[in-house]
């Protein structure tokens, strides 16, 4: 391994990491709730991704889209049980927390009972060409086409947010929920936006990652754990800090798998978070407590 | 003889009570105290004196009483827990006598190793409020190390659980320099990712087993000589042994000075605690080295009573079932950790073959619990009263009839139940004198205040006579012949009347007149 595949490798990483770090920092700073069923959300996007490739047609954009459409689904359906009934009750965050658990618990045995404990492969959705840049770099089209469609849902996202009406319902939401609902912002249907948005950034984080994974039910705790990992480095409600974390992350998972090998990625990976912790425990770009107070 | 006449506004005086008047008209609402529990007539017995030893504590809290009414003296438990709790472990002490099937005498050790790690982990989500999810991984640690160590080394088998504390003590001081700096869900979310990394690795690792599926081989406390039968009641016992040491624990840290002070400082509320006085962080620091040392301890306990430790122990679902007993139970009570795991174990080992149907059981009733209890299942008492007391002063402010009787809260608090009827009474009786009172009645009083009257005027002034002495009416002459003045009685001896008003009667009659039409403004106004 040369350092620009390593580069590349790590850069590809940090994308999907990104995708997935980012949708749970909006999900915090906005609605208060530590969504756990992440990982949820991300098998079953991979399954219905898999379903739309097995029973309709193997077309690479046909299949993404059926992720991130279940992804979004599925993240609509989380926040309709978790969010929107206990919102407003005492101890929001704890039992937010737990009841996003219970569904994942939940889930990932549905998912099971469906499907059945064998891993699901997706076909190849960018083609298998080649595009060799000088002698050591060689961008293969999985790497290219997953660096491309994250960059552009998470392009389209932001300007998203920045741009349009609800962009700056779910903004103003991260940077005050209470003055957010007394400026009239319903909490209840913001909150139905972000985890929609949030689950088809999973959504395409499952589908481009079971290029190179499996669908499985349980094949959404890694991805989750991964990208909670990153949302905390980054500094929980932070884009920008999310993507600086996805980044390093990404380079340190490639740098490890080059010189150490593959078992040590989540030992350095900790490691690397710990420290960045220790020295700012709101992460790197992370928010004061204070303005998340509900 | 006589001729009856009666005078046109002459009403019968039977019809007071008429069905129509007399029925109660407001809604009567089953609301009362219902004294289910049961009240023990002696006093003095010894047994409410039982004592712990070399304390002052008593063994039940009661509370002496009087019954209202019979008047016999009783006696009540306030705080009843410690009969249950003696209760259940009896009962669960028994349980091996009656059960022949292996799987769940199995599945009972299970149930008690669980519910002492979740005791030792109460300690730190519930008392000291730190969101831990790496206490499992503790105790994967503590029964990897020993268990490697005794396999390596030939140790024997009670050295495991020592070997495990030490382990739980380093490993727990590793995890707690985080939890130094971080608070809330960050530490809980790097503790998740504490424990995926330890189960990657014993997975990956060859020294762990990671192609045995598990590191096993450890030396076990039950002879291998023993039938089946007696090797698991053996465990079974050894495990209880091990959950009512963690129940002690669980008693002496979160019933002593360290729980009080953590319970003092809990998220979001440490700078008023601080401001207090209140040191919690090295309370913090304390109680996870603790429940660490316990998990630990626990750890090595597991790799001697299941010769080994297998990868499970880091697995997110272990971790997330763990989570749901200790929330099905109610965070921060002992009887909801050894409840939850109760049902958990119940469900995951019992109805093993519903396959994965009875993990969505589990799942759903954790969603159920935390959708709608604020506490667990045993904070459903104290939500169920807040509720319940939610609707009662809810019917208390739409009741519209008042006027002097009981409403239906205090009716049950009062000692002198006649009281009630008294003042029901009293209420009926003044809803019919209104009727009475007419412009004639009046000018017949103010024509002459003495004397035969009409019988609407005489009910009156039987009424006004019968009133209590306090702020009664009377007249008082300032000036004999003269000058006439209301007044009202204090009702007590030695306090002097009060004067009314400074309007001034030329002679008595009027001076009564007046007294009568205060009376009759009070009565209308009722």
């Amino acid at each position: 391994m040369e350092w620009p595949s390593i580069l590349l490798s790590g850069i590809t990483l940090a994308a999907i990491y990104g995708l997935l770090a980012i949708g749970i920092s909006i999900t915090w700073s906005s609605l208060g709730m530590v969504n756990m069923a992440y990982g949820l959300t991300f098998a079953g996007a991979g399954y219905g991704a898999w379903m739309m490739a097995e029973q309709f047609s193997e077309s690479g954009m046909l299949v993404i889209a059926a992720g991130i459409v279940t992804g979004a689904v599925i993240g609509v359906i989380v926040c309709l049980i978790a969010f929107i009934p206990i919102h407003d009750k005492p101890n929001f965050n704890v039992r937010g927390l737990i009841a996003t658990l219970a569904i994942s618990l939940i889930g990932t045995q549905l998912l099971l009972m469906a499907f059945g404990p064998q891993a699901k492969t997706l076909p190849s959705l960018f083609g298998d060409w080649q595009w060799e840049l000088g002698e050591e770099l060689v961008l293969t089209a999985d790497k290219v086409g997953t660096l491309l469609s994250s960059l552009l849902l998470l392009g389209l996202t932001l300007a998203w947010m920045k741009g349009s009406r609800r962009g700056l319902e779910i903004r103003a939401m991260m940077m005050n929920p209470y003055g957010a609902a007394i400026c009239g912002i319903g909490v209840r249907s913001t909150g139905i936006y972000v985890m929609a948005i949030t689950g088809a950034l999973a959504g395409l984080g499952a589908v481009l990652l079971c290029q190179t994974y499996f669908v499985s039910p349980f094949s959404g705790l890694t991805p989750m754990i991964k990208g909670v990992s990153v949302a905390l480095c980054g500094g929980l409600g932070s884009v920008s800090g999310a993507l600086i974390a996805a980044c390093i992350l990404g380079l340190t998972e490639a740098l490890t798998t080059a010189y150490l090998g593959g078992q040590y990625v989540l030992i350095t990976q900790f490691i690397v978070i710990i420290i960045v912790l220790l020295i700012r425990p709101r992460g790197i770009a992370g928010m004061l407590d204070k303005a998340r107070e509900a | 003889m006589f001729k009856v006449t009666r005078s046109e506004n002459w009403k019968n005086p039977q019809d007071v009570w008429a069905p129509a008047v007399t029925r109660w008209k407001a809604r009567m609402l089953p609301v009362g105290r219902l004294r289910w529990y049961y009240k023990a007539p002696a006093q003095g017995s010894a047994l409410w004196r039982l004592r712990y030893p070399f304390t002052r504590r008593t063994v039940l809290r009661t509370r002496g009483v009087y019954n209202p009414k019979n008047l016999r003296a009783e006696r009540t438990i306030v705080d009843r827990r410690p009969v249950y709790w003696a209760l259940g472990l009896m009962l669960l002490a028994l349980a091996p006598l009656s059960i022949e099937s292996g799987a769940l005498m199995a599945a009972g050790s299970v149930f008690c190793i669980y519910a002492a790690i979740n005791l030792c982990w109460m300690l730190t989500i519930g008392t000291a409020g730190i969101f831990s999810l790496a206490s499992p991984a503790v105790v994967g640690a503590a029964a990897y190390g020993s268990a490697w160590l005794a396999i390596q080394y030939g140790l024997p088998w009670w050295s495991l659980p020592f070997i495990g504390s030490v382990i739980g003590l380093v490993f727990g001081t590793v995890i707690a320099i985080p939890a130094t700096r971080l608070d809330g869900f960050y530490y809980a979310l790097l503790t998740l990712g504490i424990n995926e990394l330890c189960r990657v690795y014993v997975v990956q690792s060859r020294a762990f087993g990671s192609a045995t599926g598990g590191l096993y081989g450890a030396p076990s406390y039950l002879p291998e000589s023993w039938a089946e039968n007696e090797q698991l009641m053996l465990g079974f016992y050894a495990c209880m042994a091990l959950m009512i040491a963690a129940l002690f624990l669980y008693r002496f840290v979160n019933g002593t000075r360290l729980g009080r002070i953590l319970r003092a400082a809990p998220e979001k509320k440490e700078a008023f605690a601080e401001a207090t006085g209140i040191d919690f962080r090295s309370a913090r620091v304390r109680v996870f080295l603790i429940s660490s040392i316990a998990l630990g301890t626990i750890g090595g306990f597991y790799a001697t009573h299941f010769r080994g430790a297998s990868p499970t122990l880091f697995s997110f679902d272990l971790v997330l079932m763990m989570l749901a007993m200790i929330v099905i139970g109610g965070l921060g009570r002992a009887e909801g950790a050894v409840v939850g795991t109760l049902i958990v174990i119940f469900i995951e080992k019992y109805l093993i073959d519903w396959g994965p149907a009875r993990l969505i059981l589990i799942g759903l009733i954790m969603l159920g619990v935390v959708l709608f209890l604020r506490g667990g299942l045993f904070g459903m008492k104290q939500q169920f009263r807040a509720w319940r007391n939610k609707k009662k002063s809810e019917r208390r402010s739409t009741r519209a009839e008042k006027g002097g009787e009981m409403l239906p809260e205090e009716a049950t608090e009062t000692r002198d139940k006649d009281q009630i009827y008294a003042r029901r009474f009293d209420k009926q009786q003044r809803d019919f004198l209104k009727t009475l009172v007419t412009d004639e009645v009046i000018e017949e009083h103010r024509l002459r205040p003495l004397g035969q009257h009409s019988e609407q005027l005489e009910r009156l002034l039987v009424y006004f006579r019968r009133g209590v002495q306090n702020d009664k009416y009377a007249i008082v002459a300032t000036v004999p012949f003269r000058e006439y003045r209301v007044i009202a009685l204090s009702g007590f001896r030695g306090v002097a009347p009060r004067v009314v008003d400074d309007k001034v009667y030329a002679n008595e009659d009027e001076a009564y007149h007046g007294v009568f039409l205060r009376r009759v403004q009070d009565l209308l106004e009722s």
